[in-house]
């Protein structure tokens, strides 16, 4: 109250005479030909390292490793948060692992003989990821609670300049966007969510204080998340009752322990490793066509996920709700051993009919009857955003990239964007993969990242921005065929914007996307 | 009446939600049912209770098959409303004692052999057949039983119970009969190709033994439980009046077809098709109940309870 009415005062005493009121004017505006001439109130200008790196995840990490090797070092990784690891910090629910083999899902510049199992879990994840930091030496690089809320393009300068939450700046004469396409979550948007009085965890901000024993719990959502999470709960609380909206494909997971004698051989033999991963990297590879296009192996990939189920539920009612009604490959294909045999134990159900709301005391559904649990665990996934961009990103001429990308998202080669120079994204537009490791994409754009950035840096450009007619060719190209593709085949996933748009995937093998990445054409970008 | 918006009836169907719990199933009024009604109108709703749930599975059936996305929730939504409305008659059924402590009523054999073919065979039936046959069963049985028994039963919860039913049945049923229509559109020679490929199909030829008698054994219910005959009939009929009002759902090979059928069973002197319909409910009336398979699971989903806590 006090600061309103005292600011009420200060305005009404500026209301003076009118003489007094005109030589004020004329100070005003001796003050801004002044401001004019010397921009006084700018913000200092801070020194540009050559490569700033948003985000201390995989993607970042893995930028960082190769500037090493390639001989750059001053580069300054910005994290938000205040430790590394990004999706593999953030995930660390009970169960959690990757869905593709450690020895795939993992950097072939930094192998790792000692993964524990073919499927390693999220903490030795994280824990691959704190070695490559430690062998790397990048914790000197990391500047930890640096949350990028700006990122704009000085042309004159030939800098993008990075303002965090709290004003703090960081500039580098080219950038890398490596904050994760999976790495912010909110709670989903079901009616009465708020109302719930129980406990609400998201499967990507695990309460690991949270004691699950004599519990009855929901879980919302069977996407890759919850069908890790579901048998480990099952395993631990009274009841678990799973709410699923769409039943996924779920095939069989060839997991198992190394043995010793395994590891043993990749270290000594580093060449052997290399021999696996090849193998697991050409078998990915074969699965592209059943998950990427709808050919004969697509129906013989549904027929072992099929079998999967028949010999795992013998319930021809469950069978049915956990058939999909979509092509394999058309969303994210799922691996477990555990998840039917978990649905089934005494203390599980699954729950399809939909949900009405969410109530004080737990989750209604249409057939009328509220179950009621003490906590809600949501694994509904990430807030992919396949048409804007998590902070401003502001190019030449003052153009927003999330405006520009309103009608969808779109990049040269999923890296470069025309208009914003210098600038390198890690996993941008339609550079995912569904049959194969991430990782290996992500290989073939840091590489791709590292041959421009050494461009800007040995020819001294303030300018290296792809042309605006490549940029649309190539997209002219990929929309083209992803329209052949299963994830255009008319589920709803994540992949798609609300209109149906897939700036998300890459239609094609890891290989022919390895080989458009290996091949930087300089005549596609304009220089300066 | 023009056909609906499918996109603004699935909001719409979104929104207009309730539960169980919305009802005090504990409200004085259960007294009003007289000691003469209370054995017919227990076997009444046990009936009643079936057809929601058969019903329920239809729809689950059509949520599979629907040609839209939009439609399939809807039928997907419509689905779990069956299943809601066959836990309320089955909490009515509570309230009046009529439960054999926590036991689900037996449903009649002709019920039994429906269930089973629906479990075996309805998500192989194509779109056309269960949208023009599960209309029919809604606005005969359905339609007719509900307004029976509020013409009958003056307990207020279940007029209440009733109101709520009532709402959700009108949209199946505008739905349903908007569908028929879609269904009608597309050049009719075609689709009576189809159909009769289909009417060729033994699992059809099955259904629709197990559907004839259903409907005559329903009819021998209601009449046992005082419902005048003619308003079964009067409420077959306004399936022909409204799913004929247009072009389109005349086209409906189906729609004639669930139509001449409709006429025959309102027709008691059609003794072509009476006799040999009434003589099956008759044999399948001695099937012993331990021959029939064991109830699929998705029939123990059914519960009274408005709060589950495991």
């Amino acid at each position: 109250m006090s600061e309103s009415s005292n600011a009420k005062k200060a305005s009404a005493g500026k209301k003076a005479p009118a003489r007094r009121k005109s030589a004020a004017k004329k100070a005003a505006t001796a003050r801004k030909a002044a401001a004019r001439k010397a921009p006084a109130k700018r913000a200092p200008a801070v020194t540009p390292v050559s490569v700033l790196i948003v985000g201390a995840g995989f993607a970042g990490l893995g930028m960082a490793i190769r500037l090493k090797q390639a001989g750059i070092d001053d580069f300054v990784i910005l994290e938000r948060g205040n430790a590394v690891g990004g999706t593999w910090r953030d995930n660390q629910y009970p169960g959690a692992a990757c869905d593709i083999p450690s020895n795939l899902y993992s950097y072939s510049f930094a192998p790792n003989p000692n993964w524990s199992r073919s499927f390693s879990g999220s903490q030795e994840i994280l824990d691959y990821i704190h070695h490559l930091v430690a062998e790397f030496d990048l914790e000197k690089h990391i500047r930890f609670e640096k949350n990028v809320a700006d990122l704009s393009f000085d042309e004159k300068t030939g800098v993008w300049t990075a303002t965090t939450d709290k004003k703090e700046r960081f500039a580098g004469r080219a950038a890398i966007m490596a904050q994760g396409p999976l790495s912010n979550c909110s709670f989903p948007n079901i009616t009465g969510i708020d109302d719930f009085a129980g406990k609400k965890i998201h499967s990507a901000r695990w309460d690991h204080d949270y004691d699950f024993t004599g519990k009855n719990v929901a879980v919302i959502g069977t996407g890759a998340s919850g069908i890790q999470i579901i048998p480990e709960l099952v395993n631990v609380a009274k009841h678990v009752k799973v709410f699923q909206r769409t039943p996924g494909w779920v095939l069989p997971r060839p997991d198992f322990s190394t043995p010793e004698w395994n590891k043993l051989l990749f270290k000594k033999l580093p060449a052997s490793q290399q021999a696996m991963r090849n193998l697991l990297y050409w078998t990915h590879e074969s699965m592209a066509l059943a998950v990427i296009w709808n050919s004969p192996l697509t129906r013989i990939a549904e027929r072992v996920a099929k079998l999967h189920l028949r010999r795992q539920v013998k319930d021809r009612w469950l069978r049915r709700q956990l058939t999909p009604d979509f092509t394999i490959g058309c969303k994210r294909v799922l691996v477990s051993n555990d998840y039917y045999p978990a649905l089934q134990k005494d203390n599980a159900k699954l729950i399809t009919w939909p949900i009405a709301r969410i109530s004080e005391k737990g989750v209604r559904t249409v057939e009328g009857i509220e179950h009621q649990v003490d906590c809600i665990v949501f694994a509904t996934g990430f807030d992919v955003s396949n048409s804007g961009t998590p902070f401003p990103v502001k190019g030449r001429g003052g153009r927003v990239l999330g405006e520009q990308w309103k009608g969808g998202a779109q990049a040269y080669k999923s890296i470069n964007v025309a208009g914003f120079p210098n600038l390198f994204m890690t996993f941008g537009p339609n550079s995912g993969p569904g049959h194969n490791s991430a990782l290996v994409y992500m290989e073939s754009q840091l590489e791709y990242a590292l041959k421009g950035i050494r461009k800007i840096i040995g020819e001294n450009l303030k300018v290296l921005d792809v042309k605006e007619e490549v940029q649309q060719r190539y997209n002219k190209s990929i929309q083209k065929r992803l329209a052949k593709t299963n994830w255009n085949s008319g589920c709803k996933s994540w992949y798609l914007t609300e209109d149906g748009f897939n700036a998300t995937m890459y239609p094609g093998f890891a290989t022919q996307y390895a080989a458009q990445m290996a091949d930087f054409r300089e005549d596609d970008y304009e220089t300066a | 009446m023009a056909s609906i918006d499918l996109d603004k009836m699935l909001e719409k169907i979104k929104s207009t939600q309730w539960a169980l719990s919305d009802i005090d199933w504990d409200a004085p009024g259960a007294e009003l049912i007289t000691e003469e009604q209370w054995p017919k109108l227990k076997e009444f709703m046990a009936d009643l209770m079936w057809i929601e749930h058969v019903g329920a599975r239809a729809f689950a059936a059509l949520s599979k098959k629907a040609p839209t996305d939009t439609l399939r929730e809807i039928y997907s939504y419509f689905h779990a409303e069956e299943q809601r409305h066959a836990n309320a008659e089955m909490a009515l059924m509570r309230r009046w004692g009529m439960l054999d402590g926590d036991e689900i009523p037996e449903p009649n054999v002709n019920l039994r052999i429906v269930i089973e073919w629906l479990d075996r065979f309805a998500d192989e039936m194509p779109v056309y057949v269960l949208g023009t046959v599960v209309p029919m069963l809604e606005i005969a049985l359905d339609g007719a039983l509900c307004t029976f028994l509020l013409e009958t039963v003056e307990d207020p919860v279940c007029h209440q119970a009733f109101e709520k039913i009532n709402d959700d049945e009108s949209r199946h049923l505008g739905v349903g009969f908007t569908v028929m229509e879609m269904q009608g559109r597309s050049a009719s020679y075609i689709k009576m190709v189809q159909m009769m490929a289909r009417v060729m199909d033994p699992r059809l030829i099955l259904g629709i033994a197990s559907y004839m008698p259903l409907l005559n054994k329903m009819r021998d219910n209601v009449i046992a439980m005082g419902l005048p005959e003619e308003k079964l009939y009067k409420a077959m009929q306004k399936f022909e009046r409204i799913g004929g009002r247009t072009e389109e759902g005349r086209r409906n090979p189906w729609f004639q077809l669930i139509k001449q059928h409709g006429r025959w069973v309102t027709n008691r002197s059609n003794k072509a098709y009476h006799v040999p319909v009434d003589a099956l409910v008759k044999i399948t009336g001695l099937v012993p109940r331990k021959a029939l398979p064991a109830v699929p699971s998705w029939v123990k989903e059914l519960t009274y309870e408005p709060v589950a806590t495991r």
